[in-house]
């Protein structure tokens, strides 16, 4: 789009800031790689279209290109939440799942993006790749569902939950597409047992299941203390480290999460992080065998 | 010098929120200076905040981190928040469920320096 | 954990679960054996058992000596485990506790849970009965009972 083409979009918005020619202005301006003012310009439209699936969609993939995955996957879930047929959230959310190694809700969500939209720029080519890695995986060759059409893929809206089985991609799939999937999130059950998730000390040596030991004892005296003392059942532990911010909660009465983050990620963002990484954990613990 | 310390404690307990402070011996749970903790078994919350804390301490070691210069319990009816003092102490504060932590950890913070 | 008297089961288990203590010893003020855990061999029951009587009777000579009162509890810390030493008393008498903790615990923490295991005990304890003459072959069947009682033999 050409700097006069953005020029007629922005006066036709500023002359009817209700109109829907925000979402071509900012997906042009991200596309420009002016994400600040596509933010702007997103944010914008969702405070008077909160409803429309395609301004959160805009405002996910304006997050996606400024790294911040777990805002957009929220802003993508919002959007399948409203539109469960959304082309452009399944494959943004289908993108942050191969990112985080979960092929198969990968598979899934891009096989829904092409049923929706089968002239979808690139997602045929996507969902081939995806197969192709699954298959890899899986150690198939020439796997039944390689020749299955695409467009036979499920029209049935899908839901970014309930995540995968299995130990192998349970570390990341637990807090697929949630900042710190692959290190810094850690869950565990009450017996000091990783479930899932990854920490790795600032010497890169993997320590998840150390730590997980470690805060079996800290789940137990936390309990006991705020028992004993009359202060009711236990919510959080919060600690500050010199290089570190860690913060403990319970997402089931059975488990733990830890996330660790740089000391300059304040707590308090910590705590809102934690409740999304929560329920992310809650969908896992909760889903059927 | 424990006058002192319970000065120090006396600007952490007018806080709003803040239902006593104390001074523990990390190490083993013991009381050596406290103030306003009535209604509060203090040799309960010395002993129990001290274990939370250095379990917690050898989680962050286990994780490759330093030990917590800040450690906040949070409870559906209160909390107890704690920071490290010299000589293998620890100022504690327990308060109410609905209390400003940052000025309790500001306030803590102080007394610990005061402890020096 | 073994106990003579089932009384002391409740209450022992819930201070061993509560102060995460490695060893814990229950005897009499004259070294009877009450409850154990964590103790692998009679002989080393016997002994410590026999210590701790010794110690307790020590601390409170010295106390009546300096005039500074009989010494209820008394703690030393080694270099990887801490000892705890305490006596109360009983309807039944004075007994005394010896309790062994390492860095699962401290001894705020041993302390803390002990005051209520004897406020526990207490509670639990059943009423006296008459006093009986105890015969040195008496003593010796109840120590031996004791022991196997205590190892489960």
């Amino acid at each position: 789009m050409s700097n006069d083409d953005i020029r007629v979009l922005t006066a036709q918005l500023a002359a009817d800031p209700s109109s829907l020619v925000f979402l071509p202005l900012g997906e042009a301006l991200r596309r420009r790689g002016q994400l600040g003012a596509a933010e702007k310009i997103a944010m914008a439209g969702l405070m008077r279209y909160p409803e429309l699936a395609d301004a959160h969609d805009l405002l996910a993939r304006v997050l996606g290109d400024r790294g911040e995955l777990e805002r957009a996957f929220d802003e993508w879930d919002i959007a399948l939440r409203l539109d469960g047929r959304h082309a452009g959230a399944h494959k943004g959310i289908g993108f942050l799942y191969f990112v985080a190694g979960d092929l198969a809700q990968a598979l899934e969500h891009l096989e829904a993006a092409h049923a929706a939209d089968p002239k979808a720029d690139g997602v045929a080519a996507a969902v081939a790749r995806v197969r192709e890695a699954l298959d890899t995986e899986s150690g198939r060759a020439g796997v039944a569902d390689a020749g299955r059409p695409v467009s036979e893929a499920a029209a049935k809206p899908v839901s970014p939950s309930p995540l995968p089985d299995g130990p192998s991609v349970a570390g990341a799939a637990i807090f697929a597409g949630l900042e710190g999937a692959q290190d810094g999130l850690l869950l565990l059950d009450g017996s000091g047992l990783r479930l899932g998730g990854g920490l790795t000390a600032p010497d890169g040596r993997a320590v998840g299941d150390a730590v997980a030991a470690h805060l079996a004892g800290v789940f137990r005296d936390a309990s006991r203390a705020t028992r004993l003392l009359s202060l009711g059942a236990w919510t959080s532990v919060a600690a500050e480290t010199a290089d570190a911010n860690l913060f403990l909660c319970a997402p089931t009465p059975d488990s733990l999460l830890l996330l660790v983050r740089d000391s300059s990620v304040p707590i308090g963002r910590l705590a809102l992080q934690a409740e999304r990484a929560s329920e992310a954990a809650r969908r896992w613990l909760e889903r059927p065998a | 010098m424990k006058t002192d310390i319970v000065g120090s404690l006396e600007s952490v307990t007018r806080v709003r929120g803040v239902r006593g402070a104390m001074v523990v011996s990390a190490e083993e749970g013991l009381v050596v200076a406290e103030s306003s903790m009535e209604g509060i078994d203090g040799a309960a919350v010395a002993a129990l905040t001290a274990g939370v804390v250095a379990k917690l301490g050898r989680a962050t070691e286990a994780a490759g981190r330093t030990t917590p210069a800040f450690v906040h319990l949070q409870a559906e009816g209160g909390a107890l928040l704690a920071v490290p003092a010299p000589g293998d102490l620890l100022v504690v504060a327990v308060t109410d469920a609905e209390v400003n932590v940052g000025l309790v950890r500001l306030e803590l913070r102080h007394a610990a320096e005061h402890l020096a | 954990m073994r106990v003579i008297e089932p009384w002391v089961a409740e209450p022992l288990q819930r201070f061993l679960s509560e102060s995460s203590a490695r060893l814990v010893l229950l005897t009499t003020s004259s070294g009877q054996v009450v409850a154990q855990h964590g103790f692998t061999r009679a002989l080393d029951v016997m002994s410590a058992s026999a210590l701790g009587a010794a110690i307790m009777a020590s601390t409170e000579e010295l106390g009546r000596l300096t005039a500074s009162g009989a010494s209820r509890a008394l703690s030393h810390q080694g270099g990887t485990r801490g000892l705890f030493l305490s006596a109360f008393d009983l309807p039944h008498g004075r007994w005394i506790g010896l309790v062994v903790y390492d860095r699962d615990s401290s001894l705020g923490l041993v302390r803390l849970f002990f005051d209520r295991l004897v406020q526990e005990l207490l509670a639990a304890a059943p009423p006296v009965g008459p006093a009986r003459e105890v015969l040195a072959a008496d003593f010796e069947h109840e120590l031996n009972a004791s022991l196997r009682s205590l190892f489960g033999r």
